[in-house]
């Protein structure tokens, strides 16, 4: 795992939270193969998160990094870590400790909005699901506005964001390319 | 991975640009016929105006159905189905609901400034076809709709509103051949409050939750603020549509101090949005918004002393020329600036390329010169309906003709400089 360039960006910015090496025996729940199927997880997981008492934990193992979900079970009082394990292959360890500062030692920065940032190899990701409009565009012209470089804003959305390319085009971005996936539609900011 | 999270993709939201387009292209050219037919009946026909067939009443329904509501159907079908992430409905009812719609409307106001009855019912009958259509795909829409109580509570009072007005509306037309109506004048004020407040202005408010936090970059209105202030403005505009039905004035007072609590919530519910805006400088089409937003209670204090007793001579009249050409042809043209070129802009990339720039797209000269003209004709009209003058009405018809030309000549340059960007796009594809 120390081979992983996430990992290691996230170790040098602080490190994984102390629980986490209670969590790394836990089975994970795999969500990919009903991603696949085109299905939605999340009853399948508020399930098997159901049953967990004050102090336990659960694994999901998920194609992206599922932010929407951190959101969610934040607000049940799961703390989480995520680790990006290979391309497409994520797993998220969530810790029911009342959730207090969790995004605190979660690797990730949430924004005024609600959207949470992340670094990857291929930019910075930022994912604005389940967030009431405008504000997945506000979140994304915050965090573009804050770009000094030719850096690329890779942005999780939940679906194609009509209202984003007007606003990006005036201040000299564009969107490069998109990629659709069930409940993520990814999409690639580059300047122009 | 979250609950409601597989929805329509883009192509269903995204309309043909003509849909919209020909919705804003029919308002604008009411809009300048208004202005002009106010001018052909002259300045003493509209200040001893009290209701009753002729031009006045014709130029009143243009603005009302021909610009107002007509840009309300556009800015809906394209902004509804984005904001609340479901379909509108299929393309040939939005096409039908246009062709029912704008040619009926065009023989209903000749039918009312000319006092033919025919066309009355028949322009009548197809407006109501037209508005049928239109609140029957509004409400399949916001059916599915559970997630956005600031934008859906409103616009379900304003379908509402709609129904019942439309029913009125049409009784009023039989009623000036048949008399059946038993106090046509307090039908005429019912009618008028649930067109204003009811239908208009709950679209207004309702959408103002959404495109105010979007054009501004601000942060979205609490959904909490939000149903407060709907549901202020909903017991507002029952209490008032009871009190002028009644000829309560008191019930009508009470409707209409209710109607000034719910916009201070409104307003309320709006300035965290503005105080939190990304975008400190306010676009120019901002400056018709502060001037609707002045006026809208403005019209309310009005309607307040004329419940209380205030003589219909000339407040009657003052109060209908703030509603609807204060306070909603204001705004509504505030957010046609910002909506058209926003429109363009957002289709500008279907080719491919880079899309159009929203500043490139949208001549300021032309807004100048409409918001000039629109005040000048706002402030010289409500004076000369005050006092009793006919020069400074006449001046002020003359201003608001020449503004609604300006608005005119905003929306052309618009679709130009969008066709001039997308034949370059297409010369650019086939180039390549």
């Amino acid at each position: 795992m120390a081979e992983n360039p996430s990992m290691e960006a996230n170790t040098k910015a602080g490190g994984p939270p102390e629980w986490l090496a209670l969590a790394l025996d836990r089975p994970p729940v795999d969500v990919r193969g009903i991603l696949a199927g085109g299905e939605d997880p999340f009853a399948a997981i508020m399930e098997a998160a159901a049953p967990i008492a004050f102090g336990g934990f659960l694994v999901i193992d998920a194609p992206f990094n599922p932010s929407p979900l951190r959101r969610i079970l934040a607000g049940r009082g799961f703390s989480s870590y995520g680790r990006k394990l290979s391309e497409g292959h994520w797993r998220v360890f969530f810790h029911l400790d009342g959730g207090a500062d969790w995004e605190a030692g979660a690797e990730v920065e949430v924004l005024p909005e609600g959207a949470m940032t992340w670094r990857e190899d291929d930019g910075i990701h930022i994912d604005v699901r389940k967030l009431s409009p405008p504000n997945p565009l506000l979140a994304i012209i915050r965090l573009i506005e804050g770009i000094d470089g030719d850096e690329t804003v890779v942005v999780h959305h939940d679906r194609e964001p009509q209202l984003l390319a007007p606003e990006l085009a005036e201040r000299g971005w564009h969107i490069a390319r998109m990629a659709s996936e069930v409940v993520n539609i990814r999409l690639w900011l580059e300047r122009i | 991975m979250f609950p409601g999270s597989l929805m329509m993709g883009a192509k269903e939201r995204l309309l043909p640009p003509s849909l919209p387009y020909r919705f804003f292209i029919a308002a604008v050219v009411f809009h300048m016929a208004a202005w002009a037919t106010l001018l052909a009946a002259g300045p003493e026909a509209v200040l001893g105006f009290m209701g009753g067939q002729g031009l006045v009443l014709a130029a009143l329904h243009m603005i009302t159905l021909g610009t107002l509501a007509m840009s309300a159907m556009g800015a809906s079908i394209q902004l509804l189905p984005v904001a609340t992430r479901r379909p509108l409905g299929p393309l040939w009812a939005i096409r039908l609901m246009f062709w029912l719609y704008a040619p009926g409307v065009a023989v209903f106001v000749a039918g009312l400034g000319l006092a033919i009855p025919g066309a009355q019912h028949l322009g009548g009958a197809l407006a109501v076809a037209g508005l049928t259509v239109f609140g029957g795909l509004v409400a399949a829409n916001l059916r599915q709709v559970g997630d956005l109580p600031g934008v859906t509570r409103y616009t379900w009072m304003a379908v509402v509103s709609l129904a019942a007005l439309a029913v009125l509306g049409l009784g009023l037309v039989v009623d000036f051949t048949k008399g059946f109506l038993p106090d046509h004048g307090a039908v005429a004020v019912t009618h008028a409050v649930l067109a204003g407040y009811g239908f208009m202005g709950m679209l207004a408010l309702g959408f103002s939750t959404v495109l105010i936090p979007m054009f501004v970059l601000g942060s979205a209105v609490p959904d909490k603020l939000a149903k407060r202030s709907a549901l202020a403005s909903g017991i507002a505009l029952t209490v008032a549509v009871v009190g002028v039905a009644s000829g309560i004035g008191a019930v009508a007072a009470l409707g209409a101090v209710l109607g000034l609590v719910a916009v201070g919530l409104h307003a309320h519910a709006l300035s965290g949005t503005i105080k939190s805006r990304m975008k400190k400088r306010f676009e120019p089409f901002f400056r018709l918004v502060w001037v609707a937003v002045v006026l809208l209670p403005l019209g309310l204090l009005v309607g307040l002393a004329l419940a209380l007793g205030a003589p219909a001579d000339p407040w009657a009249t003052l109060w209908g020329f703030l509603l609807i050409f204060g306070w909603l042809l204001t705004f509504v043209t505030a957010l046609l600036q910002r909506i058209m070129p926003f429109l363009a802009s957002m289709h500008s990339s279907s080719l491919g390329g880079k899309p159009a720039l929203l500043s490139r797209l949208a001549p300021k000269l032309p807004v100048d010169i409409h918001l000039a003209c629109h005040t000048a004709a706002l402030v010289l009209i409500a004076a000369a309906i005050i006092g009793g003058w006919t020069w400074p009405l006449w001046l002020g018809l003359v201003a608001g003709l020449a503004g609604s030309i300006a608005f005119g000549g905003f929306a052309i340059e618009v679709i130009r400089r969008y066709r001039t960007h997308m034949n370059a796009a297409a010369a650019a594809n086939h180039e390549g």
